[in-house]
């Protein structure tokens, strides 16, 4: 018993006299400037031009939504634009909705860089994915049409949908 | 604080004026140049009267309406007022490219005096039109393009004229002039007394006029003083006693007393019949009647 107590105290010791290892973790900050940046250029509104409908379009008394793209490293991002497909706020509906919607190349800063941006563009259901092969600027705006399931008609309130933009890296 | 608002609506007018007449560079925009068609002149678009402006930026949009097969190359475009060629031109090609999408641009330029800017211009090549054309200049004015323009300017000069040095003597000189000649011409010594000649009789009697003359004027003067001071002290004098009689017959008045007590009416009316003044019933009954016939004459009754 002595012997371990001795042989202990004397590992103990030994782990006093020798020094620890050293050890530091050094932080590197860096911050990344996007190159691609999404403005809200209009804010859609929907008009009523009948009980069941509503609809960006102006001939309707509706505006189009319009959100900017400003790239400035060419051939490093798709902007993805997806058109709403339920209200984000709105009274409760008495039936279901059907939607539709489409967004377009509105207005560019680049004529021949992106000029074949409308044509170029892949369509998946209410989702359009443009490939953003220029620096500049690019407006798209965007159609929703939400119809009234059973030609009811849309309660009195108010409604909020939802224009989905993302500038994804290649 | 309410004291102090004052105080401070008038620093903020002093400094608003302050800032008016700054002499640091404002910038502006023009308004759409390309809206009375797709040529237009800088004279009509930019600020008249302001030598030191330069434009610096260029902003338009334009829609292309064109069939996507077809080429088509659009130029915004000002021409070189003081030469050949142009000296703004930004090409967009649309060939290829299907129509319909609005194009918007900023285009930065290096600065340039308006009077290099000639005549503005929209110019399509090949096959299609532009729809919706806006052309913006945005532009730059240095109020000290002309330093003597503001005294405020760093380089402004106090301007000294020249004034040019003329020979007076060449131009006039007196002793030519012949008025001078005549005036300082020697005339007849005769016609003056030489006080030289007095001998010294007629010397001491000359001074002893003077001197009495001149106590005479002295005893005059000091009597016109003596004559005023009294008129004074007796104008003073009548002053008070008017003073003091005016107190004095004020003084009844103050003291003057009205007797009170009650009046009573002293005439009484006692009720009675009036009769009728038939006299008179009669005599406005004929002025009525006669009334009544001078009417009826006007419609020949």
């Amino acid at each position: 018993m002595f012997k371990r107590l001795s042989v202990l105290s004397m590992i103990l010791v030994s782990i006093q006299l020798v020094p620890t290892a050293q050890s530091a973790e050094v932080p590197i900050n860096g911050t990344v400037q996007s190159r691609c940046v999404i403005t809200t250029d209009t804010a859609g509104v929907y008009g009523n031009p009948n009980a069941y409908t509503l609809t960006t379009d102006p001939s309707s008394g509706g505006q189009l939504p319009v959100v900017r793209f400003d790239v400035t490293l060419a051939d490093a991002y798709y902007a993805e634009i997806t058109a709403p497909t339920s209200f984000s706020s709105s009274p409760t509906l008495p039936d279901t909705v059907t939607w539709t919607g489409d967004t377009t190349v509105q207005t560019v800063s680049d004529a021949t860089g992106m000029g074949q941006y409308e044509a170029s563009k892949v369509e998946l259901g209410m989702t359009d994915k443009y490939d953003l092969t220029a620096t500049g600027s690019t407006w798209f705006k965007t159609s929703s049409v939400a119809t009234m399931g059973g030609n009811k008609a849309f309660p009195g309130g108010n409604y909020t949908a939802l224009v989905e933009a993302q500038c994804i890296a290649q | 604080m309410l004291r102090q608002l004052p105080l401070l609506v008038v620093l903020g007018c002093w400094v608003g004026y302050s800032y008016s007449e700054s002499i640091a560079p404002y910038y502006g925009t023009t308004p759409n140049a390309a809206s009375g068609g797709h040529t237009w002149s800088m004279d009509n678009v930019l600020p008249s009267g302001v030598p030191g402006l330069d434009i610096d930026l260029v902003i338009y949009n334009y829609t292309p309406i064109k069939e996507t097969q077809d080429d088509m190359i659009v130029h915004i475009q000002n021409e070189n007022a003081n030469g050949t060629g142009y000296i703004f031109r930004e090409s967009d090609d649309w060939s290829g490219v299907r129509g319909g999408t609005e194009i918007r641009k900023v285009v930065p330029v290096t600065p340039v005096n308006r009077s290099q800017w000639g005549n503005g211009s929209i110019e399509v090549e090949g096959t299609g039109t532009v729809d919706n054309a806006s052309v913006i200049y945005n532009y730059r004015v240095d109020p000290c393009y002309n330093p003597q323009s503001n005294p405020n300017c760093p380089e402004y000069e106090v301007q000294i004229p020249e004034i040019e040095t003329v020979d007076v003597d060449s131009l006039y000189d007196p002793l030519e002039d012949e008025t001078v000649k005549n005036a300082t011409a020697s005339t007849d010594a005769d016609r003056y007394d030489d006080e030289d000649s007095l001998s010294e009789e007629e010397r001491l009697k000359e001074e002893e006029e003077e001197e009495k003359d001149s106590k005479e004027r002295l005893e005059k003067a000091l009597a016109a003083v003596d004559n005023t001071i009294m008129f004074a002290e007796a104008f003073a004098q009548d002053q008070l006693l008017q003073a003091m009689n005016m107190a004095i017959n004020m003084s009844p008045y103050y003291s003057a007393s009205i007797n009170g007590g009650t009046y009573k009416e002293s005439v009484v009316l006692v009720d009675k019949e009036l009769p009728e003044n038939k006299r008179g019933l009669r005599n406005g009954l004929a002025q009525q009647l006669l009334h009544e016939k001078m009417i009826e004459m006007q419609y020949n009754k």
